[in-house]
């Protein structure tokens, strides 16, 4: 028997202060982050601790005192650097995803 | 006095294999086996976009086809830019640790590595300034674009001067987002960049904007920059990024 998919897909362009967007694609389920994408033109060093952040991101709340804690604890843990875009930013590109159809 | 090595290798109508090439030069550089260098180099019509950027989203697809536009990811951050022949590329590497740029943040590595550049076209008469986070603006229009990393025990720094590139096309394969043109109270990209032909009023060659940047490195860090080889080392990282990662869909293209 297959259970109703509860599984909504949400987009948004938040740019950042600076100017420099942040583009974010995720899947919810629940209140519950899937998975999400995180594209856009900022910097972030080392690069490849973007895709860490992704995935720390999966089965996160999508609530703001959750994945403020969870994306600080991404920076201070693993020493990224971003130019153009701060923790704060990426927070809030998240919790201005809307529904997309 | 230090001096740094220039190279002028290029594929021109190789996009892949001129990124390759200019990620083997920091890897070696980070390793101490070759020395400061700056590069310049051209493309013919490619648009590159930032190591974080969906080509989906930021590049019009069919434009590129109708075009005949290559798309290239490179591997640092940062937005799209339209390369092709009437733009010239430059980069510099320096070995971490190197007394420009003591520090390891980035914003200064973009101020301090943008300098050459800005102090060549002064000199070639066009009223260039620093714009932060990674800009060469002219009366607050973008004329280049800079990006770079801190990674392989390097300071990199890249960036492309729109010297006399074709700015219509520009326009068709780049999907600038609403978000990005509304804050800059302008309609459209092609609006908000200038070219070095556009700001002097006259024909400009890279070459001779190529030879106002050396002359600019020279005079604001102090160095002599000398015309040299890539290494066998450096060749043959660059024929494995190329085999390996940038002749490849899912590095340029995914996600």
């Amino acid at each position: 028997m297959s259970t109703a998919k509860l599984e909504k897909l949400k987009s948004a362009d938040y740019k950042a202060p600076g100017g420099k967007l942040v583009r974010i694609r995720l899947k919810e389920d629940q209140g519950q982050i899937r998975s999400v994408k995180i594209t856009g033109d900022f910097f972030l060093i080392p690069e490849e601790s973007l895709g860490k952040l992704e995935k720390m991101l999966e089965d996160v709340p999508l609530r703001e005192p959750e994945l403020r804690l969870l994306v600080d604890r991404f920076f201070r843990g693993t020493g990224a650097q971003g130019l153009g875009v701060s923790s704060d930013d990426f927070v809030k590109a998240i919790l201005s995803a809307k529904e997309t159809v | 006095m230090e001096t740094w090595r220039l190279v002028d290798i290029e594929y021109p109508d190789n996009p892949f294999m001129n990124m390759a090439v200019e990620e083997a030069i920091p890897r070696v550089v980070g390793e101490g086996k070759s020395p400061s260098t700056v590069r310049f180099w051209h493309n013919s019509n490619t648009i590159v976009i930032g190591c974080f950027q969906s080509a989906r989203l930021e590049v019009n697809m069919e434009a590129c086809k109708e075009t005949e536009t290559e798309i290239v990811r490179r591997f640092t951050g940062g937005g799209a830019v339209y390369h092709d022949s009437g733009n010239l590329n430059y980069a510099i590497s320096l070995r971490k640790g190197h007394p420009l740029v003591p520090g390891l943040n980035l914003q200064s590595v973009f101020e301090k590595l943008s300098e050459g550049s800005v102090q060549g076209l002064r000199k070639l008469g066009v009223k260039a300034q620093f714009q932060p986070v990674n800009d060469i603006q002219v009366d607050g229009k973008k004329v280049s674009g800079a990006a770079g990393s801190i990674r392989w025990n390097t300071i990199f720094h890249h960036g492309c001067i729109l010297v006399g590139s074709d700015l219509s096309i520009l326009g068709k394969v780049l999907n600038v987002p609403r978000a990005k043109l509304e804050d800059r109270h302008v309609a459209s990209v092609q609006k908000r960049v200038t070219t070095v032909r556009d700001e002097l009023g006259r024909d400009v060659s890279t070459r001779e904007v190529r030879d106002a940047i050396v002359s600019g490195i020279e005079s604001c860090y102090g160095v002599r920059v000398k015309s040299g080889d890539l290494t066998k080392e450096e060749l043959g990282l660059a024929e494995e990024l190329y085999q390996t990662k940038y002749s490849r869909l899912e590095w340029n293209l995914e996600p």
